[in-house]
This record gives C-alpha cells, sequence and structure tokens, in this order.
C-alpha cells in the first residue's frame, strides 16, 4: 500500500495536490482574517459598558462555539441559495470559518481585555482617552499579550478545519486527496502526503507565533505591576 | 474680573450599593490651593478625588471644575479630563510603552501634538523628575519611587490646570517616599493646584495651605495644617492623627 508505485503515481499528479493546497491556503488566510477582525470587534463588545452590546457578544459567542462548524457551512452553502443568496465556495469557506473560529478568538480577546489591570483604563481616562482610543493604544497592545498562546490555537484549528470545504463542491486539499485516493485506490499516501502537507501549514504558524510570543515577552521586561 | 473657584463640590453624595460614601460634602477649591485630604482607610477619600475628574460618577449633587458641571449629563468627559492630571497609588504607567512613550502617547494621541514636539516636552518634565536617563527603559525595569516619578512626569505633560494624587507615596518602600515627595513639594513651589490624597503627615505641615478630615464620607475637620494638625477640634481627628503621628 506504501510501495514506490504507489508513490510514483502520487508524484505524478502532484498538481492535483497541488492545486488542492492553494485552495487551502487561500481559505484559510482568508478566513484567519475575517475571524482576527469578528473576534476583535466582538471580543470587545463583550467588555463594553453598554448592555445590549454585550447581549450580542454573548449571543455570537454561544451559538456560533455550540453549534457544528459543518453545520454552518452547510447552511451557508445550501441554505442561503433558497433565501436568494448564492456565495461561490470560497466565500462560504472563508465565511464558514471566519465566522466559527471568530467565535473563539472574540472568547479570548474578551478574557484578555479583562486581565488587563483595571487602573489602566483609568489612567487612560485620566489622561482624556475616549473610551475607543484607551481600547487601542493601551488595553488592546496588552490584552493581545495574554491572547497570542489561545489564538495561535485557534489559527491551528483553523487551518485543520478547513478540510471540512472538502463537503462542498470540489474545494481544499482534503476533497482533491479523497478523489484522487478512490479513483487510484490508493488511499494510503494519499492521507500521508496531504498529513504532511497540513503539518507543513500548521507547524511553521505554531513557530512563529510562538517566536512573535517571545519578543513580546522580552521588550516589556519582566513583571508589570 | 471675578475668579470663580477651580472645583467645587455641592452637597455630593455617593452611595456604594447601600454604603454612603460621600455624605452632603460641599466643597470649594480656588486656584493654586496645596489641599491636603486626610482621613482614615475607608473614610472616602479616594471616592472624593475621584469625583473630581468623574472616574467615579456622583450619585447626587454636583461638582463643578473651572464652571463646568461635570456632573451633568452628557458632560464632556474626555475634554475635561485631558486638563486635569491623576497620579496613582500604584503609579498605572503602560507596561508596554518606554518611559518616553509613556509621557508622550496623550499628548500626541489625545492633543495631536506632533511627535518631534511632544518627545521635547516629554524630556522637559522627565528631567524634572530626575528620569531623563531612563528614557528608553519599561516600566516593569523601574522600581516603585521611579515609576511614580515617570507617572507624574505623564501628567506635567499635559500641562494641566491642576493635578489630583491619591495616596501616591502608599505603595513604596520607605526609601523611595522621599524622593516622590520631593518631586510633589518642587510642584507646590511652582505655584501648581493639587489636591493630595495622603498619609505623610510631615508633606502635609510642609506643603499643605489647607487639611480636610475626611470621616466616615463627611468633612469633620477643614482649616490650615496648623489648626488641623495640632489643634483639631474632632475627637476623631484627634484620635486619627495620635495614631498617624505615634
Ligand atoms: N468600586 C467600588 N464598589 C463598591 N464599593 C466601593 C468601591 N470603591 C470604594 N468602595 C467603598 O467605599 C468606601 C470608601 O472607599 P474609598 O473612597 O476608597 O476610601 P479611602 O480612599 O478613604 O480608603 C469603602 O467602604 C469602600 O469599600
Ligand atoms: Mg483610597
Amino acid at each position: 500500500m506504501f510501495g514506490l508505485e504507489s508513490w510514483q503515481t502520487l508524484l505524478v499528479d502532484w498538481r492535483i495536490f497541488a492545486q488542492g493546497l492553494a485552495q487551502t491556503v487561500l481559505a484559510s488566510v482568508l478566513g484567519l482574517a475575517l475571524a482576527l477582525a469578528l473576534g476583535v470587534v466582538m471580543g470587545v463588545l463583550g467588555v463594553v459598558p453598554v448592555r445590549p452590546l454585550r447581549w450580542l457578544n454573548r449571543f455570537y459567542v454561544e451559538f456560533f462555539q455550540n453549534t457544528p462548524l459543518l453545520t454552518q457551512v452547510f447552511f451557508y452553502y445550501y441554505g442561503l441559495p433558497r433565501l436568494g443568496l448564492r456565495l461561490p465556495v470560497l466565500a462560504v469557506g472563508v465565511m464558514g470559518l471566519g465566522i466559527y473560529t471568530g467565535a473563539y478568538i472574540a472568547e479570548i480577546i474578551r478574557a484578555g481585555i479583562l486581565s488587563v489591570h483595571r487602573g489602566q483604563l483609568e489612567a487612560a481616562f485620566s489622561q482624556g482617552f475616549r473610551y475607543e482610543e484607551a481600547m487601542r493604544y493601551i488595553i488592546l497592545p496588552q490584552a493581545f499579550r495574554v491572547i497570542m498562546p489561545p489564538l495561535t490555537n485557534q489559527f491551528v484549528n483553523l487551518i485543520k478545519n478547513s478540510s471540512i470545504l472538502s463537503f462542498i463542491a470540489g474545494y481544499d486539499l482534503m476533497y482533491h486527496a479523497d478523489v484522487w485516493s478512490s479513483y487510484n485506490l490508493l488511499y494510503g499516501v494519499a492521507y500521508v502526503t496531504i498529513a504532511a502537507l497540513y503539518l507543513c501549514l500548521t507547524l511553521p504558524t505554531a513557530t512563529l507565533a510562538r517566536r512573535l510570543e517571545r519578543r513580546m515577552q522580552a521588550t516589556w521586561g519582566g513583571s508589570v505591576s | 474680573m471675578e475668579v470663580g473657584p477651580l472645583i467645587e463640590f455641592r452637597r455630593v453624595n455617593k452611595f456604594f450599593g447601600s454604603n454612603h460614601v460621600l455624605r452632603d460634602i460641599d466643597l470649594t477649591i480656588p486656584t493654586n490651593q496645596k489641599l491636603v485630604i486626610i482621613g482614615p482607610s475607608g473614610s472616602g477619600k479616594s471616592t472624593l478625588i475621584r469625583c473630581i475628574n468623574q472616574l467615579e460618577r456622583v450619585s447626587s449633587g454636583q461638582v463643578l471644575v473651572d464652571g463646568v458641571d461635570v456632573t451633568a449629563p452628557g458632560a464632556r468627559l474626555a475634554e475635561v479630563r485631558q486638563d486635569i492630571g491623576m497620579v496613582f497609588q500604584l503609579f498605572n504607567l503602560y507596561p508596554h510603552k518606554t518611559v518616553l512613550e509613556n509621557v508622550t502617547l496623550a499628548p500626541e494621541k489625545v492633543r495631536g501634538v506632533p511627535p518631534e514636539q511632544a518627545a521635547e516636552t516629554a524630556r522637559y518634565y522627565l528631567k524634572r523628575v530626575g528620569m531623563l536617563h531612563k528614557v528608553n527603559a519599561y516600566p516593569a525595569q523601574l522600581s516603585g519611587g521611579q515609576q511614580q516619578r515617570v507617572a507624574i512626569a505623564r501628567a506635567l505633560a499635559m500641562k494641566p490646570r491642576f493635578m489630583l494624587f491619591d495616596e501616591p507615596t502608599s505603595a513604596l518602600d520607605p526609601e523611595m517616599i522621599g524622593e516622590v515627595l520631593d518631586v510633589m513639594t518642587g510642584l507646590a513651589h511652582e505655584g501648581m493646584t493639587m489636591v493630595v490624597v495622603t498619609h505623610e503627615i510631615g508633606f502635609a505641615r510642609q506643603v499643605a495651605d489647607r487639611i480636610l478630615f475626611l470621616d466616615n464620607g463627611e468633612i469633620a475637620e477643614d482649616g490650615p495644617p496648623a489648626q488641623v494638625l495640632d489643634s483639631p477640634t474632632n475627637e476623631r481627628t484627634k484620635s486619627f492623627l495620635s495614631k498617624v503621628l505615634h
């Protein structure tokens, strides 16, 4: 099953895997951007002194964390067209991954903000910063220090979760591997290969983030009062 | 021209739940006054001083700063606060910013001062508090006394109309208290209006031209240092002073 011939067959068709990889990378990068934007906005809404906005945060987080990603993606792909909105596959993927991961990031951001000493907001207010300015210049940069490690996990999860896009209309690395392996009846090599390709995406992401984290730690010096 | 008071409390009450923390406070602070507030822990000193820049909202009554009712709904607090410097017990420097950035941040982002000019002003005030040699350090690399001096420079760089100090030396090791009080004394001599909550009776005697003794949310004593410290009329003032003066 893992014989030389199988690998040769796979190599001949490398373009199929490359195309899948490219689609996965594209959906992941765009999904990440959306997840970050949504996560930051929704996370901040979770702490603002305006109750309806905090409710919005709770609804978003609870709803999207507690329904399966696959259900959400199927809804965008099969449900939205019924409502007259037909989106390209890539858009469905980006939306699905972005909104779902955004719910986890929002919760991480909210916890990160709450971990910043409340004296920081008071110092900022005392100097005449408005709430949004205080968030932007003083609270969020500090929250990010706490947020980085769990955020990295979410990035990695998003890349792995992008494999569920294989369930809709011929998209992503996972899908192409599936099709190729059932056509050639070579399952082993195909899945080993795509596992390696996913690792090629996730490991550098995790390493890069950890390095960034260490640099932040180093420049701020030791403990923070 | 008649010059009104700089800060005015009109029948201010403050509740935290059922806890009545400030009781019918009437208080008028003119420009240039050095007002020191003393009193037991929990008597409402922090709450009172924080009502001036509205870090704490009042439950009833009014606080006027330079004639502006800061307790009115829709008061432009961000604008009012730009002109009020505040120094906190725990310094509250921005830990992700260098010393210089701590001092330039608000002038640049709040007042819109160009960066070079903000840096120049920051260096001027950092020099005054004796912290110019640490412009590139981060707060975590400084001692408590150094952090508090930077915090004073940070407040001064906004060129405030007056300064609020809430127990600025209470979190400091004893050997660092002097360096911070020296900076504050210098500031007082230059004519800065100051409201200072402190337990440093020596500083109060030397610098204050008026001392309030706050007890259980009420102004129990109000007068010049000699009167409040040496011949208090109120029993609770006497017993408090006998404790802090040993
Ligand atoms: N944010 C708050 N929430 C509830 N109670 C508070 C709060 N801040 C202060 N208090 C209470 O108000 C009273 C006065 O506090 P404070 O003004 O800090 O006193 P002081 O500064 O004189 O020690 C205390 O009983 C304190 O527990
Ligand atoms: Mg206090």
